[in-house]
């Protein structure tokens, strides 16, 4: 397993070669090609109907791209289904979070592959303290702190729920995940958590791609941008050597230059 | 859009806690203040004899109020537990009354009522039919059939093997409280210990969610009527057993004691959140405001009004914890962040 050792490694993890997706006559996604290092936190950034969503959908399995194909440690892999993309660990944070407020942090994170004891060597029953504790140490690994874990997580903050979602993600041992907007409708102290518990994923070896809008962040958080307008993959550019103002003029006209 | 009304809520659960200790502590706390009140009006109502009625009257209730309480927090309903009973204890006495051993004729009544049971279920996980409307149908469809079966006819006369199930006692205490205790403890553990109760309380919350996270969300639906079709038919064991007859139209608009014990008892009408022990206590105090209304010589038309308002009543505090009426939370605690999440419409 490669643990990526923190800082970027310009070691590729995952290989985009000239991803297309049409709907009708409208290429969402044309000719995309590009990379992701391992470890290393990539911001996808571009307007509305830059063809964002698309391709991170089809990164996830969610939309099988029409043609091109991605790979993953050099080898070839289908992403045909979201079961293909959870194989190749590779995790898809959703707006919605996917989360049953009902249930408790421990309940939510292990939900769909519970941890399970026997009575009397016999009956399955669930191991809500095991749980609990893996739920703790997994917390504690990305440097994240949540006050209650036995409560509903409704009535958790955003930026705690945002935390609850991405603990069932690092449960899968993933290693690379997918936000999609992670920041929006958060507040400041509570956007900033969640910028350090990405930063530590990365820490941890763990590849991000970030969907934001948001350049602020994009510029806090990314070690690369990648800018798409129109379909078409702009430019990736390292963070470190360019400017906010080349990053809209790629934005706006979609020219590195 | 499915996250609207949880957000609406983010912060408005504020004393209501999931550990059943203290979500149950205050009804058990009114429970026990009716006790002394009904005691203190009528002293009949405080003899040991009156007492052993309550539980044993509440014993059935409560089984099958356990599994409503299943039912209900997987976002469904069950109204057809009153007609199940009735036709699966007119079959039942039937066949033992004919000459069929008392094991099998019980044995036949379970798997009929799980059958039934299962039946909905399926119209309900793979029909899509909404549960109120299955149910509703169910309800009409099997009284009918356990009309057709003994319309006029009073079964009467179970060997004692099986009354006393509903009569006996062992050390005291009467046999069907120690059936319904136990079952509830058993209720619980299913509830709150086992992956079955994590992923009803699941598909209650979000089906979609859980369906993402791998839960198998219509083969649990169907579990959960299943076994609320074999909980009916042991709660009319038990009732049959204890009266020692039936007929077709025994249990009769028992649906609505049943739901309105687990909604007292504090589950969410709404799915996702249930309280076994809260049933058990709603059960009880159903039972017991019951027996003093029939000791203060209340008739039982009254009784079927009161039992209506209570429903009524109940219901309106679930929503009124749940912040679901707009209006009436306006006049109780309003916390600002709630406010804002209210207007935020995603």
């Amino acid at each position: 397993m490669d643990e990526g050792g923190g800082n970027v490694t310009a070691t590729t993890l995952m290989r985009v070669v000239g991803l297309q997706k049409s709907y009708g006559g409208l290429r969402a996604v044309d000719d995309v090609t590009f990379d992701v290092h391992h470890g290393e936190i990539l911001a996808l950034v571009g307007d509305n109907g830059a063809g964002k969503s698309t391709l991170v959908k089809a990164l996830a399995g969610a939309q099988p791209p029409d043609s091109g194909r991605i790979e993953i440690d050099d080898k070839p892999v289908p992403l045909r289904h979201p079961r293909d993309a959870e194989a190749a660990r590779i995790g898809c944070l959703h707006q919605g979070l996917g989360l049953v407020d009902a249930l408790d942090v421990p309940e939510n994170v292990f939900l769909g592959r519970e941890l399970q004891t026997k009575v009397f060597g016999l009956i399955p029953q669930l191991d809500h303290a095991r749980m609990r504790e893996r739920t703790i140490e997994l917390l504690d690994r990305f440097g994240v702190h949540l006050p209650r874990l036995n409560e509903p997580v409704l009535r958790l903050s955003g930026g705690q729920r945002q935390t609850v979602a991405i603990s069932r993600l690092l449960l899968q041992d993933v290693r690379l995940v997918i936000m999609d907007e992670p920041m929006a409708a958060l507040g400041v102290e509570e956007g900033r958590r969640v910028l350090e518990l990405v930063r530590n994923m990365r820490a941890q070896g763990i590849s991000v791609i970030v969907i934001s809008h948001n350049l602020e962040h994009v510029f806090q958080l990314a070690d690369r941008i990648a800018v798409m307008k129109n379909g078409r993959l702009v430019g990736v550019v390292e963070t470190a050597s360019t400017t906010r103002d080349a990053v809209v003029r790629m934005i706006t006209f979609g020219q590195l230059h | 859009m499915q996250n609207q009304p949880a957000i609406a809520h983010v912060s408005a659960i504020g004393h209501a806690d999931r550990r059943w200790l203290f979500k149950g502590l205050g009804l058990t706390i009114v429970v026990i203040a009716l006790a002394l009140i009904f005691a203190l009006i009528n002293p009949r109502f405080a003899t040991v004899a009156n007492l052993a009625n309550v539980l044993t009257q509440a014993s059935y209730y409560i089984i099958i109020a356990v599994g409503m309480t299943f039912v209900i927090t997987s976002a469904g309903i069950d109204l057809s537990v009153g007609s199940l009973l009735a036709l699966v204890t007119v079959i039942g006495f039937d066949l033992i009354k004919g000459g069929m051993h008392p094991l099998l004729g019980v044995l036949v009544m379970f798997i009929l009522g799980g059958a039934i049971g299962c039946l909905t279920g399926l119209l309900i996980a793979f029909v899509k039919i909404p549960p109120f409307i299955a149910t509703l149908a169910m309800m009409v469809s099997l009284r009918g059939l356990a009309l057709l079966h003994s319309a006029g006819n009073m079964h009467y006369g179970l060997p004692p093997s099986l009354t006393w199930l509903g009569q006996g006692d062992l050390f005291g205490v009467p046999v069907p409280v120690i059936i319904a205790f136990v079952f509830a403890i058993f209720g619980g553990w299913l509830f709150n210990h086992t992956k079955f109760g994590l992923h009803v309380r699941a598909i209650g919350g979000n089906r979609e969610a859980a369906r993402l996270a791998g839960v198998p969300v219509n083969l649990v639906e169907v579990i959960v009527y299943v076994l609320m079709g074999l909980v009916t038919a042991l709660g009319g064991l038990i009732m049959i057993a204890r009266i020692d007859s039936t007929q077709a139209t025994i249990g009769t608009a028992m649906e609505i004691h049943v739901i309105a014990a687990v909604i007292i008892g504090g589950t969410s009408l709404f799915g996702g959140s249930g309280t076994v022990y809260g049933t058990v206590v709603g059960a009880l105090l159903l039972s017991m405001m019951t027996n003093a209304l029939v000791i203060a010589g209340v008739d039982y038309f009254w009784q079927l009004v009161v039992m209506g308002v209570i429903v009524l009543i109940a219901v309106a505090i679930n929503n009124l914890r749940e912040r679901r009426i707009p209006t009436l939370s306006l006049f109780m605690r309003r916390n600002p962040e709630e406010s804002v999440a209210n207007n935020q419409g995603r």
